[in-house]
């Protein structure tokens, strides 16, 4: 018998083999489907139809606008959907923030050069650069040395600011945080270290060369100027002889003598402008006013919930943002723009998840009110954070608990090991945590929903840190199909550059 | 036949029935005092929150915050006050408990700018005759 023969034989007694057992039994059941009404299907259903009837856009962005969450990771990202669902009287768990209606994400590795865990220097310098850098570094590489101006020197990278304003786009950032803070700064500023924002701060630096960034701010030297910057950090600003507008009795930090806001205004003549406080941001003309320079705190702008009692008044981030579109959007050549909910970060810092949520409800507010001014045809709109913070949803609360409550399971309050309930929203480190073996507090009469509550955290640290877990970048607009899968947090730069043909722009710009 | 019996102010002051409020309730809009905190003014009041470090050794007085003063590394170079703090004077020396332990102050309200003569610190809310446990 041959090979060939022989595998014609076990063939023929298998086939033989089925044919006896099927005519032996009956036909084997089929499964019958029977949940395509039930809700949870049928809703993803939908979802599944979208994504089919998905046509990327391969249009030349004119726009692009990048929302950075400080340190709003996907946890936060979870609780603020819950959160912003439950202030509304609707399902928590399955309401939905603006970003979560984009058509495509990536997961981003937010490590900076240096460090596992990044802080928000190095992961802003990422995404306006296109390099990870070393913590508390900006617009450098990570060769630089942090604090050592002559070391870093020749260690500049090209800012996204940078190349847009080259080639005739227009620029701006916002934040609630100070606008010299690190994630806005990335978009303009090259600085040894972070904190040198005023003069005073980079002290002997400046015998080599090194100049402030708030002084970087004010005396952008690529195309015209930096057009829009609304935020915090007005004593950056001002000189240590004149006193604060909003708190008399403070004044500036700059040792120069130097006022920025009046140089801001004398460089800009008719088509600049300033303001400090509500009143003043509601005068700005966006049909006349093309540099607009608004800084309404000495420090960072309120928390959102405090917002409401600022003595001078204070925008909320959505109306920061639309105005900034209404006067970035008179250049036809397009903006960039970046947008940052910049205290959800810092309410996590405190452990408090109040201010974390109600300031991360406020960029979605922001998301929202800017996807309802834009063309999405021709804008690439990105939302995504810096890094995350140690911010936990845990137990196994009842589909309807509060979020910023206890953790009760069938209507019932759960008792840790120690005999003590817990809340549901927790922290892996910060000020929440006990020391010196004092035991965890007992939240059985605590108002752990009060906006001042501060969560139980286990590490004791006077603030809390980030957290080196990924975060998510969600997208839509011209070429927002190129976030998916797993990418470094540098890789957002590159689909910005892309989307916009920035670099091909600016090198065809340089031949002119 | 009670005034007699209560021959300090501190006793006088004591024997109200401390007013529980939260601090952040103490402000109305635009830094003005709220209405809660001009109706309190002058009496026995109740509040919780975090006894900021001490400025000092051998102080009288301490600052009480409506969350733990922390100093985040990469957001400040120094701890910046809030505006919404307030300060608290008391009559034995302090002792000082964690920047995060919950206290319970109790004290007298008392509203208006006023500068600590041995620090220089400017407060605009004060408790004086003050007396604090830990939560």
């Amino acid at each position: 018998m041959t090979l060939l023969s022989h595998h014609r034989m076990i063939r023929f007694v298998s086939l033989a083999a089925l044919c006896c057992a099927s005519s032996l039994s009956a036909r084997a059941e089929d499964a019958t489907f029977v949940q395509g009404e039930n809700p949870y299907y049928k809703s993803n259903k939908a979802q599944l139809d979208k994504v089919l009837a998905q046509v990327p856009n391969v249009k030349q962005a004119k726009n692009v606008i990048l929302f950075v969450g400080d340190g709003y990771g996907v946890a936060t990202m979870t609780a603020a959907r819950i959160f912003e669902g439950q202030s509304r009287g609707v399902d928590g768990p399955s309401n939905k923030l603006a970003h979560e209606s984009f058509p495509y994400s990536a997961i981003s590795r937010t490590y900076a050069h240096d460090s596992l865990v990044t802080d928000s220097a190095p992961s802003a310098v990422a995404m306006t650069t296109g390099v990870k850098s070393n913590n508390n570094m900006l617009g450098l590489s990570g060769d630089a040395v942090w604090k050592d101006c002559e070391k870093s020197k020749g260690k500049e990278v090209t800012t996204i600011g940078e190349i847009a304003k080259s080639i005739g786009m227009s620029v701006g950032a916002v934040s609630t945080a100070r606008i010299t803070d690190a994630t806005p700064a990335a978009v303009y500023a090259h600085s040894a270290h972070r904190s040198w924002e005023n003069d005073a701060v980079l002290g002997d630096q400046a015998k080599a060369g090194c100049t402030d960034i708030a002084n970087q701010l004010v005396t952008f030297k690529y195309g015209d100027g930096l057009d829009v910057m609304f935020g915090g950090g007005r004593q950056n600003f001002l000189p240590e002889t004149m006193a604060d507008p909003e708190y008399p009795d403070k004044k500036g930090l700059r040792k120069d003598g130097r006022d920025l806001t009046a140089e801001w205004l004398k460089r800009y003549s008719n088509s600049g402008a300033y303001a400090w406080n509500q009143e003043g941001f509601d005068k700005i003309d966006p049909k006349t006013v093309t540099h607009a320079l608004a800084l309404f705190e000495r420090d960072n702008m309120q928390f959102e919930a405090d917002r409401p009692k600022d003595k001078g008044g204070e925008p909320a981030l959505a109306d920061m943002a639309t105005k900034a579109i209404d006067i970035l959007s008179q250049n036809k050549e397009g903006y960039f723009l970046m947008v940052e909910g910049g205290r959800i970060d810092h309410g996590s810092h405190n452990n408090n998840a109040y201010r974390t949520l109600t300031d991360a409800v406020a960029m979605d507010k922001a998301v929202k009110a800017v996807l309802a001014k834009v063309n999405l045809d021709e804008t690439l709109v990105i939302v995504t954070a810096d890094h995350d913070h140690t911010l936990t949803i845990t137990g196994y609360p009842d589909r309807d608990s509060n979020i910023l409550g206890l953790v009760k399971e069938r209507g019932k309050i759960a008792l840790a090991d120690d005999g003590k309930p817990y809340s549901i929203i927790g922290y892996g480190n910060g000020p929440g945590g006990k020391k010196d073996g004092a035991p965890r507090a007992d939240l059985t009469n605590a108002d752990v929903t009060d906006p001042d509550f501060v969560q139980q955290a286990l590490v004791p640290l006077s603030s809390e840190t980030h957290a080196g877990q990924d975060v998510a970048i969600f997208a839509t607009g011209p070429w927002a199909h190129l976030f998916q899968g797993i990418v470094d947090e540098n890789y957002t730069f590159l689909v910005i550059d892309y989307a916009l043909k920035a670099n091909e722009r600016l090198a065809a710009h340089a031949k002119k | 036949m009670a005034g007699t019996l209560l021959p300090s102010p501190w006793i006088a002051y004591a024997a109200q029935v401390a007013e529980a409020v939260k601090i952040r309730n103490l402000w109305g809009d635009h830094g003005a005092f709220s209405d809660v905190a001009q109706s309190l003014n002058g009496k026995a009041v109740e509040m919780r929150g975090y006894m900021a470090p001490p400025l000092k050794p051998e102080i009288d007085f301490f600052v009480l915050t409506r969350i733990p003063m922390g100093v985040c590394p990469f957001c400040d170079t120094e701890a910046s006050w809030p505006d919404d703090l307030v300060v608290v004077y008391i009559d034995q020396a302090l002792q000082p408990v964690s920047f995060n332990d919950l206290i319970t102050v109790t004290g007298q309200l008392e509203l208006g700018t006023k500068t600590d003569e041995g620090t220089g610190f400017v407060s605009r809310i004060r408790l004086v005759q003050s007396r604090f446990t830990r939560v």
